[in-house]
């Protein structure tokens, strides 16, 4: 079985074509690394699998169910974009909300948990709008967590976070996956999910280009060279 | 290998929105405020007029004159015996009083459904609650609990406010009980128009602005009928009518939302 299965997936905004006929699929407990340029319809895709907007056509299945159905939906984590939350509530409060919302029975514990796993114990009591963009992003992944999800989706959870940021965010998913939860990772940089992705699928002007494991792709690219420079200018 | 998915039941899904929607409501300070003005405004409403008397204004090109007379009694300002002439005239008394606040019920309904989006909350909430009726009950049930709190705390304000001002309380043509029953008009009729700020707010998404202006004109269209269905005197038959109107109308225009939220786009 197969955490999300997604066949001929059309999206139309007006006249313009975001996804002309995408075909996908994420085995259960991969790290799937979603790679594509900025516009070639990661988070359109993203979106529709959370349900968050609407296919013009196609079929999405999450573990062999529709996904529509909301036994499995209630059992997805997702960060799209920014972490939903509520500017002048406290980070705890804003966990506690999801909590309710999502029944956890023991719901101090379980965002006492969350916080402890992104690294966060120390700032529960911050509001949320005083809170760095790294803070933000692992915030985003708490509450995606919470409710221990099968499936987690999160839309360029790397972006704008800083060398140790992003270090910490490799070692939350590679926990996260090694505990068997399946993680769609979306980015535009490669190199920056080559390190715990499992999976890849590579997307270009709404359509599937490639898709492929980690094996697959070291040895279709086994080697490069990677040169760092402090002066740009003159290194061109 | 299979996966098993927990069964979530209607009731455990809305009770949990709820208790989201009600711990939102009480954390936030814009209830409190509206709440506060909502005391306060009848409070300088009728001493400011009690002490402005009678004022009149003389038309400098028809020579007609306007008079703009005071509150004569604290009642005047939660509503008019029916068959009275100040019903549906448009001095001071009929326009400023408790009537008014299901315009204000907006602002705070506009606000707090538009933080949903706004914030990107309803992101991670339909993500994982899909049902949209879960959240048109909920939101419609919480908002008629702030707006009647809001239409009981303006009451409260001009119970004080007619005492500071020294305003009579005698009751002319109704009862105390006929109080009651007009009170308890008001209350059930607030269902129709947190349904319908709902349904605004839902429509218009993170346009607050879009939400406000399409409220506040429904809203007008509807405020008419305000004064005729809950007047001063009324009785058992004026609740039993808005309790059943309230309820039909929150059942069909909650319809009308979740068919918005269904159909529309939700980032």
């Amino acid at each position: 079985m197969n955490a999300i299965e997604i066949r001929n997936l059309c999206k139309n905004f007006g006249e313009k074509q975001a996804l002309a006929g995408l075909n996908m699929t994420v085995p259960m407990g991969s790290i799937y690394g979603f790679i594509g340029e900025n516009g070639s319809g990661k988070s359109t895709t993203e979106k529709i699998i959370c349900g968050l907007i609407h296919p013009t056509s196609g079929s999405i299945k999450l573990y062999d169910r529709d996904y529509t159905d909301s036994d499995v939906r209630a059992s997805m984590g997702v960060l799209i974009e920014a972490p939903g939350c509520f500017p002048n509530l406290t980070v705890w409060n804003n966990l506690m909300i999801q909590a309710t919302n999502l029944s956890i029975v023991n719901k101090e514990d379980a965002v006492r948990k969350v916080l402890t796993m992104v690294r966060m114990e120390g700032s529960a009591g911050n509001k949320y709008k005083n809170c760095s963009l790294g803070m933000k992003q692992r915030i985003g992944i708490a509450m995606a967590l919470l409710g221990n999800p099968k499936l987690l989706v999160l839309d360029e959870p790397i972006n704008g976070l800083d060398a140790d940021g992003m270090r910490i965010m490799r070692e939350i998913l590679t926990d996260l996956a090694s505990s068997g939860v399946t993680i769609l990772v979306s980015s535009h940089i490669l190199g920056e999910l080559e390190k715990i992705a499992t999976h890849y699928g590579i997307i270009r002007g709404g359509k599937m280009i490639v898709e492929m494991t980690s094996e697959e792709l070291e040895n279709t690219c086994p080697t490069f060279v990677a040169i760092q420079t402090k002066d740009m200018k003159n290194a061109k | 290998m299979s996966v098993t998915f927990e069964n979530n039941s209607f009731k455990k899904r809305l009770t949990s929105m709820l208790g989201v929607d009600f711990r939102r409501m009480f954390t936030s300070s814009l209830f409190y405020i509206m709440i506060g003005a909502s005391l306060v405004m009848p409070i300088l409403i009728l001493v400011m007029t009690t002490m402005m008397d009678v004022t009149v204004s003389v038309n400098p090109q028809t020579g007609a004159e306007t008079v703009m007379e005071g509150f004569k009694n604290v009642w005047q300002i939660i509503g008019a015996v029916s068959g009275g002439e100040q019903t549906m005239s448009m001095d001071i008394t009929s326009m400023c009083n408790i009537n008014m606040m299901f315009f204000i019920i907006s602002i705070f309904v506009c606000l707090f459904v538009g933080a949903d989006f706004s914030s990107g909350y309803a992101k991670n909430l339909f993500t994982v609650r899909s049902k949209k009726s879960d959240y048109v009950i909920s939101k419609s049930v919480v908002c008629f609990i702030a707006g009647a709190s809001m239409i009981v705390a303006f009451f409260i304000g001009s119970m004080i406010g007619g005492a500071i001002a020294g305003l009579p309380f005698a009751l002319e043509g109704a009862t105390a009980l006929n109080v009651v029953m007009c009170m308890l008009s008001k209350i059930l009729l607030v269902g129709i128009f947190s349904s319908i700020y709902v349904l605004a707010s839902v429509f218009a998404k993170q346009k607050l602005w879009l939400s406000l202006i399409m409220a506040f004109a429904i809203g007008m269209l509807m405020f008419m009928m305000i004064p005729i269905i809950t007047p001063l005197n009324s009785t058992i038959v004026n609740v039993i009518l808005c309790l059943v109107g309230s309820a039909l109308f929150s059942i069909g225009i909650g319809f009308g939302s979740k068919a918005i939220l269904e159909k529309s786009s939700l980032v």
